[in-house]
């Protein structure tokens, strides 16, 4: 078994969140992934509350295990949400696109764990100080909305900088990875693309298969003149995308681009002018099978990788 | 609360020089900062003036002059 901070304090056999990917991330996924051992997250992205209060209870049909909500800051509907989550009692939110901090103090009351996307070392202090219990340390891998540093840099210096657990995100896509996360001082990982690609994920086929068909430098950044950089798979989006930031198109031309199209890729495949949000380990991932053997398999490799590597330390 | 000991703070905290920094500069728009920048000041402001400045009250922060005034208002 392999107990870690992050296994103690949500209750969960294995120490994995599954990223909680606005439009990816629905109740079934998050089910199969709390029903594996994992932390399920569902993606309320800018979805209204009342799509999100269904996927929360289709989620409490589909499973009796602990799983989250992912509430992104930045959606018009996001203090809705929050009430939503109160309401329902999940058992724990994390956080995206900003700080929680002005409503973490009813999510404690009502015992939500908050657990924050955090891109740097002062955010993940800000944090702590405000009583989240955990905070994931998201490397600019990632797909969808980015940060600037890697996981690499940013894992072991958010580590000393707190005393919370962290989680590693950003990268992450087979057992070593799941290893390195935790040379680096994690006490656990969060992976999206990896679980994109298995077969209770509702997105589109064909969303899938494009991260299936992906190789290393495909996934590319769109939208850094806006201040908030997303990594999709490359297509005729990103390069309209490109084309338009040479030109010097303005934020709000740049936005409305990137209007909808996400929910385009998703749900309706259409990755040539879609939005298919996905991370730098895209080139890795070959094969698209069920949320249980994807975290078995991890944690398999991940625990022969670090006895292997003791072994060869001596 | 005076002015000096906040602007130090600002370029030392941005990399701005002294000159930019002025009652009216928006942190974003006017000093390069962006929200994570934003953090990093008020918790440096905390420390340096030994005070606490909530999450609600920081998302209002948009000038240099909005700080001086806030912490003018605590010292109260």
């Amino acid at each position: 078994m392999l107990n870690t901070k992050i296994t103690d304090l949500f209750g969960l056999k294995y120490p994995i969140f599954q990223g909680g990917m606005a439009w990816v991330a629905t109740a079934e996924l998050a089910a199969a992934v709390s029903n594996a051992g994992g932390l399920g997250i569902i993606g309320a992205g800018n979805a209204p509350a009342s799509f999100v209060r269904e996927q929360i209870q289709k989620a409490r049909r589909l499973t009796d295990k602990p799983f989250g909500v992912n509430v992104m800051l930045m959606s018009p509907f996001v203090d809705e949400v929050m009430e939503i989550v109160l309401e329902e009692r999940v058992s724990m939110i994390t956080t995206g696109a900003g700080n929680p901090g002005k409503y973490i103090s009813r999510l404690k009351e009502r015992n939500i764990k908050v657990v924050p996307v955090v891109p740097s070392v002062a955010l993940a202090k800000r944090m702590e100080s405000i009583g989240a219990d955990a905070v994931i340390a998201e490397g600019t891998e990632s797909g969808g909305h980015i940060g600037e540093l890697t996981t690499m840099a940013l894992v072991p210096q958010v580590v000393d900088a707190v005393s919370i657990p962290v989680i590693a995100a950003g990268g992450i896509g087979d057992g070593r990875g799941v290893a390195a996360a935790f040379c680096l001082g994690a006490s656990g990982v969060q992976l999206g693309t990896r679980f994109v690609c298995s077969t209770e994920c509702t997105a589109n086929e064909k969303y899938k298969q494009y991260i299936v068909n992906a190789k290393d430098r495909d996934a590319v950044v769109t939208g850094r003149a806006t201040g908030h950089p997303v990594r999709s798979l490359k297509n005729h989006l990103t390069r309209e995308f490109e084309k338009a930031e040479q030109n010097g198109a303005s934020k709000e031309e740049l936005e409305k681009l990137g209007e909808g199209k996400l929910r385009d890729a998703v749900v309706y495949g259409d990755v040539l002018n879609g939005s298919v949000m996905a991370g730098q380990i895209s080139g890795l991932i070959s094969d698209i099978k069920p949320a249980k053997e994807i975290i078995e398999e991890l944690f398999d490799d991940a625990k022969k990788i670090i006895k292997n590597l003791y072994g060869g330390f001596e | 609360m005076e002015f000096e000991k906040i602007r130090d703070i600002i370029v030392e905290q941005l990399g701005v020089d002294p000159e930019e920094v002025t009652m009216e500069s928006s942190f974003i728009d006017d000093l390069g900062a962006d929200s994570l920048d934003i953090v990093e000041l008020i918790m440096a402001l905390e420390e340096e003036f030994d005070v606490e400045i909530p999450d609600e009250d920081a998302e209002k922060i948009k000038t240099v002059g909005d700080v001086v005034e806030y912490l003018k208002n605590l010292e109260k």
